[in-house]
C-alpha cells in the first residue's frame, strides 16, 4: 500500500491532542510505518503543502480560520477532526455564551479592535468532516482506530451511547454512588470511560450523545440535588457550540457515503 | 486452556471468492461468489448469509439467486454501511468472507402446487428473485404466477434484462411500476398497491409473497386482506439488524422471534399485531 | 441422596488459599464506597461474605465483557475462529446469581449452539453461597423463586452459627471436597441448624411485589400498550446500566479491529445493550424501537414474557441490580406493581 501522507494542523487549541500522538510511545513508531508525515509543526521543522489526509486541532474562531480550513479542505482528501476543540467546538465554545464584542474587550482590552473573533465552531460548521476523534484530548486507542479507518477507506462511528455502557463493562463503581456528580449518563461513549477508570469523573468532553434524555436527565439532577443552572454551565464547557445547530460529527460517515 | 469438547465455534467462516460484480445503480452492486471447490451453498430460496470483509466486519446479505443456480451464488449489496461500502470496494477475484445460509426461507415445499403472487417493493426484488427463479426454474410444480415490481424510478430498477425475460414468459404475468416516471418508461406509474386490485386471483389458492422496506407492507397487505387471501398465505421477508446469524446477539429480535433464526421469511399469521414488527 | 459436608468457619481462609493453589479463584470483594465485585483473591481474608449483589454478575466469567471469537489473515485469506476457556472456581455465588447462569446455560445451549459460551463454562466450577437475609429492598428473589437454592452449582456453602453447610452437587464439586480438604461429616446439630435457618427464611423472605410467581407472565403478556412504558420511557436515559448489569442478558455486537499490519486481525464480540439509541436500527436507517419507551418494554418483555414462550422460565432473577444501577431510579418492583394494579 503506498503511504499516504498525513500533515497535522491546529487552530484555536491547546496542541495537547497533538502531543498526545508525540506521546504514544511505540505504538506511534508502528503508526509512522504506514504513513508519511508531511506536516507536524509540534514535532518536526519540515513542512509541506501537499498531503493525502490533514488531521486538525483545534476550532474555528477567526475569519481566518474559516478561510484557512476551506484550503486544507480542498487539497486533503481526508479531513480528520481532531479533538474535542476540532470535533464539538469544545473549551473554546464557552466563548459564544457571551457577546461577541465583550468577550473581544475582556480578553484583549483596548487592542482589541485589533483582533478579529467570530462565534466559535467546530470544523464540521465550517466544512465537511470525514473523521471525527472526539476527546479532550483523544483517546489514543481511538484515535489509533479512526486512523485505520481513514486508511482503509471505511466510515468510523463514533459510538451513540453513553459512556455509562464502557463504564460499566469496566465495572467501575458509579461515581453518583460515591456521591458525585458525573457526566457519563449523557457523554458520547468511544472513550472507554478512560477518566473514571482513573477514579476521575466524566466532564463531557466527547459530546453528547445524539438523543440526551432532557426529561430523565431533570429527574437524575433532582434526585441528587444538583441544581440545573450549575449542570448547564457544565455541560457548556465543551457543548455550547451545538446551539448553533449545525449536525452531527457522527452523521458524517453518512455524508461520505453521498458525496 | 483448549477446550476438550471437540465442538465447533459457531463463527466458523469460510472464505469465497468473487467471480463476477456489475454496479447495477449508483448505490447497489451484484456479486457473484464461489465457494472452495465451487462446492454450493445449499441454501433455500429466502435465506440470507453473513459476509465479511476482514478489517471491517461482518454484514448479513441476503440471497439473490435460486439454489437452482449451481456453483456459485449471488448477491446484491446496497451501499449504506461500512461493510457494504467495503464490499462496494471489491472486484472480481477479491475474497470475502461467508458464513451461513441463515434463517428461514421460503416454505417451497408448502407453495407447491398453489398460485403465487410475488410482490416486491424496492430493494424486496432481491431475496425475492431467489424464489422466483426457483419458481420459474420448477415451473411446472406451481399454479398460476403473477409478479407485480415497484420501485421509486426507472433507473432504480434492479435486474431489467431479467424481468424482462420474466415480462416475455407466457406462463408468467409480470407488470412494473414506478413512483416517479420519466419519458422511455413504458410500465405503470404509482404505487404498487395500485396493481393488486387489478390481479385476478383464486384467493384460497393464492400464497402471496411479498418483499419490501417497511412501509410498503402495511399497505400491501390490507390489499391483499380485500382480496381475501388469508393470512397465513401472506409471506413476508423482515429486515433488520444482525450481528450473530444464530439467535443471540439480540439485535435482530421481533418479540420472542429472532429474525435470524425463526425469519426473516414469516407469515403474516405469526406476526399480525405484533409489536414492533411492520 | 443428598450430600452435606460442613467446613468450620476458621477453615475458609485455608481452603480457599489451597483452592487458589489449584486453580485460579474468583469471589467477591468490596470495591468504593458500596459497591462489590468478583474478582481474583487467594485468601478468604479480601472474601465479602456478606455482600450485595456485584456491579457485574458472574456471568462475566462465562461470557465476558469483550471476548475474541476468530482471528483473521486478509491475503490468505482465512479466518480461524476461536474459543477460550480457562479453568477456575468462583466462590461464593447468590442463588440469585445460580439462576442467572442457568438462564444463560439454556440460551447458549440451544441450537445453534454458542460454543464459545460453551467452552468457557466447562473449566468453571461453581461454588453458591446463600443468602440468610435479604441484600436490599431492591431484591425481588422470593417472587422470581430464587431466594433458595435450586441447582445450578458444584457446590453450596451455608453459614450457620459456627461452620458452613456444604450441598456437594457434582463430581467436580465432590473431587474439590476430597482433593482440598478441611471438610467433615454434617452431623445432626448442623442439619438441624440448616432447617432451622430456612424456616427463618421463610418468614423473612415474601412476595416482593403485589403479584404472584405465576401471575408474572399474564401481566407482562397483556402490558404491551400500558402506559407505563411512556412513563418509564420518560424518565430512562438510556445508559445501558441495566442491562449491563444484568445476570440474564446476552446481547452483544460483533466488531473486527484490524492489526497496524493491515493484514491481520481480530473479530471479537462486546457486550451490547438493548437500550441503545441504536441497537435496532438497521443500515438504512429504520428504527424498530426508537423510543425509549419501547426499549424499556423491550427489556421487560424478555425477562417476564418472552423467554417463558422460549424456555419455559423466567429471565429476572431477582437479584435487583437493574434498580440498584439505574440512573433514573426506574425500580423493577414499582414497574410490576404499576402493570399489576392496572390490570387489576
Amino acid at each position: 500500500m503506498k503511504k499516504m501522507k498525513v500533515a497535522f494542523f491546529d487552530f484555536t487549541c491547546c496542541e495537547g491532542c497533538q502531543l498526545q500522538v508525540a506521546n504514544m510511545g511505540e505504538s506511534l513508531l508502528e503508526v509512522l510505518d504506514l504513513i508519511e508525515l508531511v506536516t507536524f509543526r509540534e514535532v518536526m521543522s519540515e513542512r509541506s503543502e501537499q498531503y493525502d489526509v490533514a488531521i486538525v486541532e483545534g476550532s474555528i474562531t477567526t475569519s481566518h480560520d474559516v478561510e484557512r480550513i476551506k484550503k486544507i479542505r480542498e487539497t486533503a482528501k481526508v479531513l480528520i477532526a481532531y479533538g474535542s476543540c476540532a470535533a464539538i467546538g469544545g473549551i473554546n465554545g464557552m466563548k459564544n455564551n457571551f457577546g461577541l464584542e465583550e468577550i473581544r474587550e475582556y480578553v484583549y482590552k483596548k487592542d482589541a479592535r485589533f483582533f478579529d473573533t467570530i462565534p466559535t465552531r467546530a470544523i464540521h460548521q465550517v466544512v465537511k468532516v470525514d473523521y471525527a476523534v472526539n476527546g479532550c484530548p483523544v483517546y489514543v486507542p481511538e484515535f489509533v482506530k479512526v486512523l485505520k479507518a481513514a486508511l482503509s477507506g471505511i466510515p468510523y462511528r463514533v459510538p451513540d451511547y453513553a459512556v455509562c455502557v464502557e463504564c460499566k463493562l469496566n465495572e467501575n463503581e458509579c461515581m453518583y454512588d460515591k456521591g458525585i456528580t458525573c457526566f457519563g449518563p449523557v457523554t458520547r461513549a468511544g472513550c472507554n470511560s478512560w477518566c473514571i477508570n482513573n477514579n476521575n469523573i466524566c466532564y463531557g468532553c466527547r459530546g453528547l450523545v445524539s438523543n440526551p434524555a432532557l426529561n430523565g436527565q431533570k429527574d437524575i439532577l433532582e434526585k441528587y440535588a444538583v441544581p440545573l443552572p450549575w449542570i448547564e454551565n457544565k455541560m457548556n464547557m465543551y457543548n455550547k457550540p451545538r446551539e448553533l445547530g449545525i449536525d452531527d460529527p457522527a452523521k458524517t460517515e453518512l455524508r461520505k457515503l453521498e458525496s | 486452556m483448549k477446550p476438550e469438547h471437540g465442538k465447533e465455534s459457531a463463527y466458523i467462516t469460510q472464505p469465497g471468492t468473487i467471480r463476477n460484480t456489475r454496479q447495477m445503480t449508483r448505490l447497489e452492486k451484484y456479486f457473484e461468489i464461489t465457494l472452495p471447490r465451487q462446492r454450493d451453498l445449499g441454501h433455500e430460496p429466502g435465506q440470507f448469509v453473513m459476509v465479511s470483509v476482514p478489517g471491517v466486519g461482518e454484514a448479513p446479505i441476503s440471497i439473490s439467486s435460486s439454489p437452482t443456480k449451481k456453483g456459485c451464488f449471488e448477491l446484491v449489496v446496497r451501499k449504506v454501511g461500512a461493510v457494504s461500502t467495503a464490499l462496494h470496494a471489491l472486484d472480481s477475484g477479491d475474497k470475502v468472507g461467508i458464513r451461513g445460509p441463515f434463517g428461514k426461507g421460503f416454505p417451497t415445499a408448502i407453495l407447491e402446487g398453489n398460485d403465487l403472487l410475488f410482490i416486491a417493493g424496492g430493494l424486496g426484488i432481491v431475496p425475492l428473485r431467489s424464489l422466483i427463479n426457483f419458481v420459474i426454474d420448477n415451473r411446472k410444480d406451481f399454479g398460476k404466477v403473477t409478479i407485480l415490481l415497484g420501485c421509486k424510478t426507472p433507473q432504480d430498477m434492479l435486474f431489467n434484462e431479467e424481468v424482462h425475460q420474466w415480462w416475455k414468459r407466457l406462463d408468467v404475468s409480470c407488470s412494473c411500476t414506478v413512483d416517479r416516471s420519466d419519458p422511455d418508461w413504458k410500465g405503470n406509474v404509482g404505487l404498487i398497491t395500485g396493481l393488486i386490485p387489478g390481479v385476478s386471483l383464486d384467493a384460497e389458492r393464492t400464497f402471496a409473497v411479498v418483499v419490501g422496506p417497511p412501509i410498503m407492507y402495511k399497505f400491501v397487505i390490507l390489499e391483499l386482506l380485500k382480496k381475501d387471501i388469508p393470512e397465513r398465505q401472506i409471506l413476508l421477508s423482515l429486515e433488520r439488524h444482525m450481528k450473530c446469524g444464530v439467535g443471540k446477539c439480540g439485535h435482530c429480535q421481533i418479540g420472542e422471534y429472532y429474525c435470524c433464526q425463526d425469519g426473516p421469511v414469516f407469515s403474516y399469521d405469526r406476526i399480525r399485531g405484533k409489536h414492533e414488527a411492520l | 441422596m443428598d450430600k452435606f459436608v460442613t467446613l468450620n468457619k476458621q477453615d475458609l481462609n485455608d481452603f480457599i488459599v489451597k483452592l487458589s493453589r489449584s486453580q485460579p479463584v474468583m469471589a467477591p470483594v468490596a470495591r468504593g464506597c458500596k459497591s462489590f465485585v468478583f474478582e481474583s483473591v487467594d485468601s478468604a481474608k479480601a472474601i465479602a461474605l456478606h455482600y450485595i449483589p456485584t456491579i457485574l454478575p458472574p456471568k462475566k466469567y462465562f461470557f465476558p465483557q469483550r471476548e475474541t471469537l476468530l482471528t483473521y489473515n486478509k491475503t490468505t485469506p482465512a479466518w480461524d475462529p476461536v474459543l477460550e476457556s480457562r479453568k477456575m472456581a468462583i466462590f461464593g455465588v447468590h442463588t440469585c446469581d445460580l439462576a442467572g447462569i442457568q438462564c444463560l446455560n439454556m440460551v447458549m445451549s440451544a441450537s445453534p449452539q454458542d460454543n464459545n459460551y460453551n467452552a468457557r463454562k466447562e473449566g468453571i466450577t461453581i461454588i453458591g453461597l446463600e443468602c440468610n437475609n435479604y441484600c436490599d429492598e431492591y431484591a425481588s428473589c422470593n417472587v422470581m423463586d430464587n431466594h433458595l437454592p435450586n441447582g445450578g452449582y458444584d457446590l453450596f456453602f451455608t453459614e450457620l452459627p459456627d461452620a458452613f453447610m456444604v450441598h456437594v452437587n457434582s463430581n467436580a464439586g465432590e473431587r474439590i471436597v476430597n482433593d482440598i480438604g478441611f471438610f467433615s461429616a454434617a452431623t445432626p446439630k448442623h442439619t438441624q441448624q440448616l432447617e432451622e435457618m430456612r424456616a427463618r427464611k421463610r418468614e423473612i423472605f415474601k412476595p416482593e411485589v403485589k403479584a404472584g410467581h405465576k401471575q408474572l407472565r399474564g401481566i407482562f403478556a397483556g402490558a404491551f400498550d400500558s402506559r407505563q412504558w411512556d412513563r418509564i420511557g420518560e424518565r430512562c436515559v438510556a445508559c445501558g446500566n441495566c442491562t449491563n448489569v444484568c445476570p440474564t442478558c446476552y446481547c452483544f455486537d460483533v466488531r473486527d479491529e484490524i492489526n497496524l499490519d493491515f493484514n491481520t486481525g481480530t473479530r471479537g464480540r462486546v457486550w451490547d445493550s438493548c437500550q441503545n439509541e441504536e441497537f435496532a436500527q438497521v443500515a438504512g436507517g429504520e428504527n424498530f424501537r426508537k423510543q425509549r419507551g419501547q426499549r424499556q418494554r423491550h427489556r421487560y418483555m424478555r425477562k417476564f414474557n418472552y423467554p417463558v414462550e422460549r424456555f419455559s422460565r423466567y429471565f429476572c432473577t431477582g437479584c435487583g441490580r437493574c434498580s440498584r444501577a439505574c440512573m433514573a431510579k426506574i425500580n423493577l418492583k414499582e414497574t410490576i406493581d404499576a402493570l399489576a394494579e392496572e390490570k387489576r
